[in-house]
């Protein structure tokens, strides 16, 4: 038989784990802008420590491949700086024959992504920049291959970030070919999302060949026009007659991305941020050229 | 006495360790969905030494944490982090806790359901809960697991007391 302090010993617990039951479901339920106000607070002060700890360790961990890569681009432009003005005449030429300019020109702030352990990170991201860097709630997040969400909500030294994953995403997108235009949103077949993207809205009579681009249209003041989004892997369904909805393949994966730019003023059109396939093959093939170059005249120089 | 208050001292900082390394070497590891889920592995090891509300508690808060850190469903892993901490200290009593590799057994085991009721609680549609719980979940429950057991080893005389003794 149980002592008396052995049940007001098991009550307390019962009454504990039911109040800390309690708070977990009324968080469930209260309204999403609670919930991210209450997360952005605690970022904000108990656990600005561990935040800050976490941004050092992505860092420090970045910090070591850039020293490799600075390092050695360093070797090459001294050695390549003997024929500077050459080069820099080349690099003109070379651009006006791509109808290449910079990559981008909205302005926009580099961030560092900090993974969590929790099943659902790739939904949503946290981001090592807040509002003192300028980044703002609908800030378009972009990685090297392409779009990865928006800024959800901001805090002063964090943010975080709707991924293309999240069942509420959306943006407006057309073709690169510009014969089809319509809805991108996450996949959402019988069972739900899946890792990939759809392609809503598209005319039954604008057929999309596998393999087209899709790209974001600026529509909707959000994304700037030409990130891009997926390439089309095929048609997931038709409907009755006058539409088409097409599966993509998301061009950037939340999951894995390490490095992110925040455009914290998009407009104009991006597309020139990001080249086509043949204008990158074009410079990998002028970059390999040049390294060719310079390894034979290295070789032929006197020691 | 002092002894007691000498061990408590020495869990608090083996458990403080534990979160420097989920902040601060955890990023430097390997893929984020299979690296040891430090804080996890401490809660654990908490919750199988303290009283079930303790570890409820305990959980709450780590739960909080990861809500905050990762907001995709506000409240799902403090629900889960609560359920779980909270079923690893009454399972203390049924299973043969002083054994390490049931310790580990029951961080891995442990971990599962926490991700289990995470997705469940945040709407995840049955394919990606799948993809989910049949590869990464086991995975980050292996070396969690296993990073457990190196804890316990290192640290076994410090993990012997009990905490709601």
């Amino acid at each position: 038989m149980a002592s008396a302090s052995e049940r007001s010993y098991t009550r307390r617990d019962t009454v504990m784990f039911l109040v800390c039951l309690a708070l977990a479901l009324l968080a469930l339920v209260s309204p999403d802008s609670w919930g991210l106000g209450i997360a952005a607070a605690l970022r904000e002060t108990v656990l600005a420590p561990v935040v800050w700890l976490q941004a050092r360790a992505e860092e420090g961990r970045s910090s070591r491949d850039r020293l490799r890569l600075i390092t050695a681009e360093r070797d090459s432009a001294a050695y390549r700086a003997q024929a500077l003005p050459s080069l820099l005449a080349e690099n003109e030429r070379l651009r006006q024959l791509l109808s290449l300019s910079r990559r981008t020109s909205s302005p926009y702030v580099a961030a560092e992504v900090l993974h969590q352990a929790q099943a659902t990170d790739g939904r949503t991201l946290l981001l090592s920049v807040g509002t003192r860097d300028g980044v703002a709630a609908f800030d378009p997040v972009l990685a090297p291959e392409g779009l990865i969400g928006v800024v959800l909500s901001a805090s002063e030294r964090t943010s975080v970030v709707m991924t293309w994953a999240h069942p509420e995403f959306r943006v407006s997108a057309f073709t690169v070919t510009g014969n089809a235009a319509g809805v991108v949103a996450p996949f959402a077949g019988a069972d739900g999302v899946d890792g990939a993207l759809e392609f809503r809205g598209v005319p039954y009579r604008d057929s999309v060949p596998a393999g087209t681009l899709v790209l974001s249209s600026g529509l909707g003041g959000v994304y700037p026009k030409g990130i891009p989004v997926g390439t089309v892997t095929g048609v997931i369904r038709e409907q009755a007659g006058w539409e088409r909805v097409y599966r993509l393949l998301p061009a950037a994966n939340p999951g894995s991305a390490a490095h992110v730019l925040v455009l914290v003023a998009p407009g104009g059109d991006m597309a020139r941020a990001f080249p086509s396939d043949s204008a990158v093959r074009a410079q990998e093939a002028d970059s390999v050229e040049r390294v060719r170059l310079a390894d034979s005249v290295a070789q032929a120089a006197p020691r | 006495m002092i002894h007691a208050r000498a061990s408590r001292l020495q869990l608090a900082g083996v458990l403080l360790l534990l979160v420097v390394l989920h902040f601060y070497v955890r990023p430097r590891l390997w893929g984020p969905r299979v690296s040891p889920d430090f804080l996890f592995v401490g809660l654990m090891l908490y919750a199988m030494r303290s009283g079930p509300g303790a570890a409820a508690l305990a959980g709450f808060l780590v739960g909080l944490t990861a809500d905050a850190l990762t907001p995709a469903r506000f409240g799902a892993g403090a629900l889960a982090h609560t359920v779980v901490a909270y079923l690893a200290s009454w399972g203390r009593a049924v299973f043969f806790a002083d054994n390490l590799l049931v310790n580990a057994a029951f961080v891995a085991v442990g971990l599962w359901i926490r991700d289990l009721l995470v997705l469940v609680v945040s709407g995840t549609a049955d394919r990606p809960l799948l993809a989910e719980l049949a590869v990464y979940s086991p995975l980050q429950a292996l070396t969690s697991a296993l990073f457990a057991l190196l804890v316990l080893v290192v640290f076994r005389e410090w993990f012997s007391i009990r905490l709601d003794a």
